[in-house]
């Protein structure tokens, strides 16, 4: 190399092609010989920014101390259909759990997670502490800073001469008057370091110097006061920026601190005043169908689809569609919108496990089996095998070929042994070979692991009125009605106990 | 053709002993579709592996180190 690029030019170069070590490592040569050079500086805070940056609309993880510990209730018992907590107020309508599999939370299986959708807000401080051992997918983290806190330690170990900024050496208000270089510092302080008091405090600063004229810092100063749970002052912060000027961005934010303090009627209204503003705004038209969602309204497949209307190829409304399909008894247009979204070039284990399970109840067994094996060889951790394996046992029993239905639920259980689905079903096909105490044992373990499913306590309920014990028959059955209301096996067997009952 | 469909009517008794027997069965847990991931998420639980990663590369390190002095 005859001529050597300019350093500086270099490690914007990098930094423009996503290589953030690369420029990271040049801009710190840079800042060893001139340690006062503001552009290397502030370039470094970018590319290490970038590396950690996730979507801050998208991060929404509620904590079981946040969940159990909510001072913003304002009535303990909302009305129907104004609240996202207890989804057996919302309108009616919803699928039955006879149909589609329920969560943790009471909703039905959603075709796309969120990291705000895996919290859940389990109802009680019991069934927030048993969540983590239970399901997979709806785990509360024991607080919301967590796992930042986590990523944060991490990315200190990275760095064996400690981290790039000393913040507590910072002068702030110098900073602040600086606006060129406070965003980029703020961006590094609030998602590299994580540490939300000195952001706040840089960002009061700012918004003062800009004569509270700025609404980028007043979004960022909504940010912090939202990570530190005063979501009451974060709203004040995000109203007063969108009298300074409509974003899409602060719409979002705001709507999601409606969300937390569940209003999502609010909500609902917000997006509709966002998309006053901006029409057919794909972003607003999906946290509209997100919360219709949550809400168990049927008319989230219509919002989905208005979604789709401005952007068809947008995964979520896809895949959301797709398993509202799928459940409503349609595999073939469940098969055609995953088949789209193959088309797109999504390619992971969970499109495979679903296009299996469509062809399968589509009829189009050409295609089963070898999509199963993909999405076997695309799995990337044991839960996800296990979840293939025990859609493979239900394959099985299709074609009923039992003993391989046997297997394939014994190989989920040896992937996960926490999957309550694959423990009652097992039990079931104990029982069609009168192995009358394995199935009970199972069926136990099933309950216990997932109390919020009506199968294993009706299956339970059956299986003591068949031997003969008809008081377990009878809480169990119970507990099955409250887990699915109308169902009416339950009910009959509930109503037989009782005139035994009555004999008695 | 009508002669032959009149063959086959179903028979429908009205009278004498009727039995009806429904056994309710034990019900399966619905084949789960699998929820795909939104790119934060992924993002995220990417960010997290590489962090225990190189969490656990450096308690490796420094079990190396501490036999030798």
């Amino acid at each position: 190399m005859g001529l050597d690029m300019d350093p500086l030019l270099q490690a914007w170069s990098y930094f423009r092609r996503r290589k953030f070590q690369l420029c990271s490592e040049l801009c710190g040569r840079i800042l060893e010989k001139t340690p006062l050079d503001q552009a290397a500086w502030s370039l470094k805070t970018r590319a290490l920014t970038e590396m950690v940056y996730v979507d801050e609309i998208d991060v929404d993880q509620e904590g079981i101390a946040e969940m159990v510990l909510d001072e913003n209730a304002i009535a303990q018992v909302a009305r129907p259909g104004t609240s996202l907590k207890l989804p057996g107020t919302s309108q009616v309508g919803g699928p039955s759990p006879a149909v589609r599999p329920i969560t943790q939370s009471g909703r039905p299986l959603t075709g796309f997670v969120r990291p705000s959708t895996q919290s859940g807000r389990p109802g009680t401080m019991e069934q927030a502490i048993r969540t983590p051992r239970t399901a997979h997918t709806a785990r509360p983290v024991t607080s919301v800073s967590g796992r930042f806190i986590r990523l944060g330690t991490a990315s200190m170990l990275t760095n064996p001469d400690g981290p790039f900024i000393n913040l507590s050496r910072l002068n702030l208000a110098k900073y602040a008057q600086k606006p060129n270089l406070a965003k980029s510092l703020f961006e590094y302080i609030f998602h590299h370091e994580n540490d939300l008091k000195n952001a706040l405090d840089l960002a009061a600063l700012a918004t003062e110097y800009a004569q509270f004229k700025d609404w980028w810092w007043k979004v960022q100063l909504g940010k912090c006061y939202y990570r530190l749970g005063l979501y009451r002052e974060a709203e004040k912060q995000f109203k007063s920026s969108l009298c300074n000027q409509d974003m899409v961005d602060t719409f979002l934010y705001l709507a999601k601190v409606y969300t937390r303090l569940d209003q999502p009627i609010t909500a609902l209204n917000l997006f509709k005043q966002g998309l006053d503003r901006f029409p057919g705004e794909v972003n607003l038209l999906c946290g509209i169908a997100r919360i219709q969602e949550e809400m168990n309204m049927t008319t989230a497949t219509e919002c989905y689809k208005d979604v789709l209307k401005q952007d068809n190829t947008h995964v979520e409304a896809l895949a959301c569609i797709g398993s509202n399909h799928f459940y409503s008894d349609q595999p073939e247009i469940a098969l055609r919108f995953y088949r789209r979204l193959l088309q797109m070039g999504v390619y992971n284990c969970q499109l495979f496990n679903n296009l299996g399970l469509c062809c399968f109840y589509a009829q189009q067994y050409d295609m089963t089996v070898s999509s199963f094996e993909r999405a076997l060889s695309l799995a990337e951790n044991d839960e996800e095998v296990a979840d293939v394996w025990y859609n493979l046992g239900h394959v099985a029993m299709g074609i009923g070929d039992v003993n391989l239905a046997y297997q394939c639920f014994k190989l989920t259980l040896a992937n996960n042994n926490d999957h309550a689905e694959a423990y009652n079903n097992l039990a079931v096909l104990e029982m069609r070979k009168n192995n009358i105490e394995q199935a009970r044992a199972l069926l136990q373990t099933a309950s216990n692991l997932a109390p919020h499913m009506y199968e294993p306590h009706y299956n339970f309920a059956a299986l003591s009125d068949k031997v003969g014990d008809l008081q377990s028959s009878y809480i169990a059955a119970k507990k099955s009605e409250t887990a699915f209301p109308s169902h009416a096996d339950t009910q009959r067997l509930i109503q037989q106990l009782k005139q035994h009952f009555a004999v008695l | 053709m009508p002669e032959v469909k009149s063959m086959f009517r179903e028979v429908l008794p009205k009278q004498g002993q009727l039995c009806v027997e429904a056994t309710p069965t034990m019900v399966l847990c619905k084949p789960k579709l699998l929820p795909l991931k939104s790119v934060t998420l992924d993002k995220l639980e990417k960010m997290q592996r590489e962090a225990q990663e190189a969490f656990r590369q450096q308690e490796l390190a420094q079990k190396e180190q501490q036999p030798q002095p």
